[in-house]
């Protein structure tokens, strides 16, 4: 089996030659290539070429067209400010508040901010690893581009206080996503990460994830899906249980579990989805080889006998992350 | 003011002496501004004086809101739409000064590389209603500035929010750096999404808060000295 057929065996929870392993390396592939990381996310021949690297250094399952979380607010008219070591971050939004939507129009991915950017690493990275690894790419979900073109605060209260006004951004960022997501299938990946970590009970109560998300969630991975994605991948950080029940009726094929979820209570509330996690990511840059190779293991052999899984990290290995602790997690498959 | 999102975060509230004080916790606890700074300037026309609507009703909401959180059933939009109603009826309350803190002096930041602020604003927020005097850094803020800050405000409490891993080894520097300053009581706690995958030793603080009320029963549980 080839990394593509592994994850497709998980994903349809057929038995795979070895349990797969997607290393959430996103700028740790910079930092690998000695390449700054502000670059990095500017430049998708830069990027193609650092997680060609890290995927020929490690020897995962996949890699990540993958910018940062700013690529979407950026090409709507969100000012980033751009640092050489870290990821950028958003210095005055789109939308000083929800009112002003009507300004905005959903941009072409070939041609608005760092988009076209992102759509030539997808191409370079399926050029370059066919149908052998799992091209990945990302859309922001509509709750996090929502904070992202608001700013998280303002966008919370106006969530709280103009549910319907808030709903037609949510809408609009479903409609961003969509396009984006498209354009990134049209250019190569096997499928596109949806990143919503606003989406998170952490943040917002279940029910406002049932009511306002869920609806807008399901509009995206139906269009991925029809347009010929290989699975609905949903990444929502922190304590996620209490909306794992939507996930299979939102399209989430793959559920991306954080840290801090108890992987049996996950196995129980998800059993016909596949569930990729959940070392801490903090661990790659904090604990020994020794003790991710361990953690690991408990995890294989968690899931060792109901298949559906994905060895993985609960959210993005961090940058710093020191590579022999990745190594050890790729070991252990 | 009643909202959608503020439906779902009703809970139901058992009842207490005084109905009033229990509307007033209600709409509190439903994070509902307006209705909160109406009900309770209704009780202060009325004769309540502003201590007894605090000790009734503000530090009992305070108190049911903190166990959710205990309970792992929070999220932060209810916990700032209930900091915000609190604060709300604390400035209608005092119209031209808030209330003097009753309690230690906080200095706040999330620090130098890490931009965001949400997790460190709802600390302000919730810190502030329940009496303590924060004085917030901002967030990008290097350990020197929050250090200073520290010092010249006389605080006896430093808290760092933090969202990204990177920021660990600037953590690491606030005590050495406090205590090299002058402040040997200082206590440093650490707490958001990054920080909170790390141990208190790791980090080198004095303890890792999972939450805002997290923070607030150590340091009620750990009281230091009056600065």
């Amino acid at each position: 089996m080839n990394s593509l057929e592994r994850i497709q065996a998980a994903v349809s929870f057929k038995k795979p030659d070895r349990v797969p392993v997607i290393a959430q390396v996103f700028g740790h592939a910079a930092v690998l290539a000695g390449v700054p990381l502000g670059e990095y996310v500017r430049d998708g021949e830069l990027l193609a070429r650092c997680q060609l690297q890290a995927l020929a250094r490690y020897g995962y399952d996949a890699v990540f067209a993958l910018m940062d979380t700013s690529v979407e607010t950026e090409a709507l008219g969100s000012r980033l400010a751009c640092r050489a070591d870290s990821y950028p971050y958003v210095e005055q939004y789109a939308l000083a508040d929800a009112g002003e939507l009507d300004r905005l129009a959903v941009p072409d991915p070939a041609l608005s901010g760092r988009m076209p950017e992102l759509l030539k690493a997808a191409r370079m990275l399926r050029r370059e690893v066919g149908d052998e690894v799992l091209a990945v790419g990302c859309v922001l979900g509509p709750m996090t581009l929502a904070t992202q073109l608001m700013g998280a605060e303002k966008a919370l209260f106006c969530a709280a206080d103009e549910p319907e006004q808030f709903g037609r951004v949510l809408d609009f960022a479903a409609e961003v996503a969509v396009s984006f997501g498209l354009a990134q299938l049209a250019a190569g990946v096997h499928l596109p990460l949806v990143f919503d970590p606003a989406a998170s009970p952490a943040v917002i109560p279940p029910q406002f994830f049932r009511e306002f998300e869920l609806p807008r969630l399901k509009r995206l991975f139906s269009a991925f899906k029809s347009a010929g994605a290989l699975a609905g991948w949903l990444h929502i950080a922190g304590p996620a249980e209490t909306i794992y029940p939507y996930y299979p009726d939102a399209g989430v094929e793959i559920a991306n579990l954080d840290y801090c979820v108890d992987p049996l209570h996950a196995r129980q509330i998800l059993p016909t989805t596949c569930l990729d996690g959940n070392l801490k990511p903090l661990s790659f840059v904090e604990a020994t080889a020794n003790n991710i190779a361990a953690e690991s293991a408990g995890l294989l052999e968690t899931f060792g006998s109901r298949g559906g899984f994905i060895l993985s990290s609960g959210c993005e290995i961090p940058p710093e992350s020191k590579p022999e602790n990745v190594a050890a997690m790729v070991a252990a498959r | 003011m009643a909202t959608i999102v503020n439906k779902y975060v009703i809970e139901q509230v058992s009842p207490m002496h005084n109905q009033n004080m229990n509307r007033l916790i209600d709409v509190l606890l439903e994070g509902d501004q307006a209705r909160a700074v109406a009900e309770a300037m209704s009780l202060k026309n009325g004769g309540v004086e502003d201590e007894r609507i605090i000790a009734d009703a503000i530090e009992p909401a305070m108190g049911r809101l903190d166990a959710k959180c205990t309970l792992e059933q929070f999220n932060l939009l209810e916990i700032m739409l209930v900091g915000r109603a609190v604060t709300g009826v604390i400035r209608a309350l005092y119209p031209d000064a808030p209330p003097a803190p009753s309690r230690e002096t906080v200095v706040l930041a999330s620090l130098e590389g890490d931009v965001h602020d949400l997790g460190k604003n709802i600390v302000r927020t919730i810190m502030t209603a329940k009496g303590y005097r924060i004085v917030d850094c901002g967030k990008n803020c290097p350990v020197e500035n929050l250090v200073d800050a520290a010092v010249r405000e006389e605080a006896s409490i430093i808290c760092i929010s933090g969202l990204i891993t990177s920021v660990i080894p600037s953590v690491r520097e606030v005590v050495p750096l406090a205590r090299r300053r002058g402040l040997t009581m200082v206590r440093v706690v650490a707490g958001g999404a990054a920080l909170k995958q790390a141990s208190a030793d790791t980090l080198n603080v004095d303890y890792v808060a999972d939450s805002v009320f997290d923070v607030i029963r150590y340091l009620e549980d750990h009281p230091g000295e009056l600065s």
